[in-house]
């Protein structure tokens, strides 16, 4: 029994965590960006789906990897270029639009598929790359921190570098502001000359790309082919992640983390006689929780008035107003607030 | 009144339109696809591509209603009830998210509400004491109050906490499905069987067939009663007046005395209620078990159904007929030649995307109503206006 536990935390469950994170991270992040804009993407799940089968299509038949890299970041981007131009220029609601992209992905990989290759299952036939793993030269010869930090994939380190990237973009340059202006008040950003569908659109546009990534990370990486219906949710789960991880790259990349954790767990507790339908539904049960305590501290009865409601306080800080409603809680004051 | 008339026989173009587009699409990515790579010449290939596609078509449009006997065209029945098999699940879908579209809240737990549903009925349908006609109504029963049960959680925390409903029902149907799975395989799985299905359900549970030979079951009866007694319900009753009161402006409603939290409380409950017997009806009318491994996806498809029909629930049968049509459609094409049924995802995508466009064809729009209004001031005023 012990031997099993031990197993179960151990190095290679690390990097089974790592492995399962990235997608959902990437997509996630793309989740984060859309929705700062005020324009969710819930097409997560069909542009990752998508990138995934042109990546891999696109590498078996030219065996270039920069040519699959470029094929399957486009894919991805025409996806968030689609939902825009409908849900931007032609006004169809945008979950609907994506509920409408998900679908035609879901369909027309498995119909491109089938014409391409004659198989509908899996691109077994199709001889295509994989990305590479990459040991990182010095770190990799430290000992323990070696093991667990060198190896990955390439796009999981692109990854890791993404989520610091990504919080500097959105909070420390003029199109973060933009984008959280926008989706805070977008008449308001409208009047001090911001354009909402400008900026929206390339909210999408991030978020197809980062979305793409994850996808190209599941069938050139994760596995080395594209099998149907292969994203398994993970769009889906990474708008959960969101939710969780609230308005910080670093927060969602955490949430991420945990969707990772728990989905790595679930396939090692099965040895141990664990229903992974335990371990793989407590993220969305703690989800569903975290979202009705935000909610929660939110409401208005809750809510110390500080002064105007800026975009800062009212979504921003979100550990900040965590933190400050416990503090209440326990009587604690601090600060000059009234 | 006339003008209101106008605009709706105008969607009725529009999506048409769309629907002609759609089709259009599917033909051109058909003929491409089945140009043959060695045709003699580029004339050849382009005329076997158009053959191919063709008879593609015919077998799309035609399939579910009509089979050749050589060149004789026969009705097809096997495929007619296919097609109103196929229906039931996603009307009832249908009808459920167009409630709570109706008061312009969201769900998209549907998925998980069905899929509960349909679990919690399962058992009853293995365990309750087998009664003839009861027990199907208490299985059904079953379904609607689980499915409403799975969406009390998030109709709570959106009137109580004002959350967005959106993400939360979108965890719910996770929830949904593996505690669903693991309830179906640890109580009362058929470990006789190769698969991961429940036991059979007893004989009495099941819907009785209007045509046994294809399994014709009274689902279809049970879904269209369903729209009717839901339009009625929602057109001519006040509960369904404040629903749609608050669809339109949730302020006037909260303001002319609407309790409106607990009518949108109430809403997001009796869509769950409807949709928990979405899968019911298929399970005990064309399964005998329960043998679902994965989310069915009707959900999804009741908010495209409940968008194409605005949220009608009579357009509901209407937009979920010609769903299931072109569905079986497409399998029997794909049965027939080697194209993958799933081209019908991309038309369905494409009339999804063009119908839900406000924009699209609007300029039209716009022109109608100034040529009408032009008429009108030119009767009241005797003058030309320009």
């Amino acid at each position: 029994m012990s031997d099993t536990l031990l197993g179960i935390f151990s190095w290679d469950f690390i990097g089974s965590v790592i492995r399962v994170t990235t997608p959902i991270l990437l997509a996630a992040m793309g989740a984060l960006v859309a929705n700062l804009a005020g324009s969710p993407n819930i097409a997560l799940e069909g542009t990752m789906l998508m990138s995934a089968f042109i990546g891999v299509i696109v590498s078996g038949f030219t065996q270039n990897l920069w040519l699959a890299l470029f094929a399957g970041v486009l894919s991805g981007i025409t996806m968030s270029l689609v939902l825009a131009f409908f849900a931007l220029k032609m006004k169809t609601d945008i979950i609907l639009a994506a509920i409408a992209l998900n679908i035609f992905s879901t369909g027309g990989t498995i119909f491109f598929l089938s014409t391409l290759t004659g198989d509908k299952g899996s691109s077994a036939s199709v001889n295509s790359l994989v990305f590479p793993n990459i040991d990182l030269p010095l770190i990799k010869d430290i000992p323990v921190l070696g093991e667990i930090l060198s190896g990955h994939h390439i796009i999981t380190y692109v990854a890791i570098v993404l989520i610091f990237v990504m919080q500097y973009v959105l909070y420390h340059t003029p199109l973060g502001l933009r984008i959280r202006a926008v989706g805070e008040n977008p008449d308001a950003a409208e009047s001090v000359g911001i354009s909402v569908n400008k900026t929206r659109l390339i909210a999408l546009i991030i978020s197809g790309t980062l979305t793409s990534l994850g996808g190209l990370f599941l069938s050139m990486g994760y596995v080395s082919w594209f099998a149907r219906d292969m994203t398994a949710g993970r769009g889906f789960i990474a708008l959960a992640a969101q939710a969780l991880g609230g308005v910080s790259a670093f927060g969602v990349a955490l949430g991420a983390l945990l969707f990772g954790f728990a989905e790595a767990l679930s396939y090692s507790l099965q040895f141990l006689k664990v229903p992974y339908e335990f371990t793989q539904s407590l993220p969305f049960i703690i989800t569903i929780a975290v979202l009705a305590f935000y909610a929660y501290i939110r409401l208005p009865q809750n809510v110390k008035r500080r002064g105007a409601q800026s975009g800062e306080t009212r979504n921003g800080r979100l550990f900040q107003r965590v933190w400050e409603y416990f503090s209440r809680r326990a009587g604690i004051r601090k600060g000059v607030d009234s | 009144m006339k003008l209101k008339f106008r605009i709706d026989t105008f969607q009725l173009y529009r999506t048409g339109i769309a629907i002609g587009i759609a089709l259009l699409l599917g033909y051109i990515i058909i003929f491409f696809s089945k140009i043959p790579s060695d045709a003699a010449s580029l004339w050849e290939g382009v005329r076997a591509g158009f053959d191919n596609a063709n008879e593609a078509f015919k077998w799309f449009l035609l399939g579910p209603i009509v089979r050749w006997r050589g060149n004789e065209m026969l009705f097809n029945e096997r495929g007619a009830i296919q097609w109103l098999n196929e229906s039931v699940p996603i009307i009832i879908t249908g009808l459920a998210v167009s409630i709570v579209f109706s008061a312009k809240q969201f769900n998209i737990g549907a998925e998980g509400q069905l899929f509960m549903g349909a679990v919690a009925a399962t058992f009853v349908a293995v365990h309750f004491p087998a009664i003839p006609v009861l027990h199907p109504i208490v299985v059904i029963l079953t379904a609607m109050v689980t499915g409403a049960l799975w969406a009390v959680v998030p109709a709570l925390m959106k009137a109580k906490l004002k959350a967005s409903e959106l993400v939360s029902s979108l965890m719910m149907n996770y929830v949904a499905l593996y505690m669903g799975l693991f309830l179906i395989k640890t109580f009362i799985r058929d470990t006789k069987a190769g698969s991961l299905v429940s036991l059979p359900f007893a004989a009495t549970a099941q819907l009785p067939f209007i045509n046994e030979r294809y399994r014709l079951h009274i689902g279809i009866v049970i879904a269209v009663v369903s729209a009717v007694v839901i339009w009625w319900i929602l057109r001519r009753t006040t509960w369904g007046y404040q629903v749609r009161l608050i669809g339109d402006n949730i302020n006037f409603a909260q303001y002319s005395g609407i309790a409106t939290q607990s009518v949108v409380f109430q809403v997001q409950v009796a869509s769950g209620a409807v949709a928990g017997m979405a899968g019911t009806l298929e399970m005990i009318g064309y399964y005998d078990r329960f043998l679902w491994l994965f989310s069915p996806g009707y959900g999804w498809d009741g908010i495209i159904i409940a968008t194409l029909a605005r949220n009608n629930p009579l357009f509901v049968l209407v937009a979920a007929l010609f769903f299931s049509y072109i569905r079986v459609g497409a399998k029997i094409m794909g049965r027939n030649t080697d194209i993958a049924p799933e081209i019908v995802s991309i038309l369905q995508a494409a009339i999804i995307l063009l119908v839900t466009a406000e924009a699209f064809l609007s300029g039209l729009k716009q022109r109608s109503i100034e040529k009408r209004a032009r008429k009108v001031e030119e009767a009241l005023t005797g003058r030309e206006v320009k």
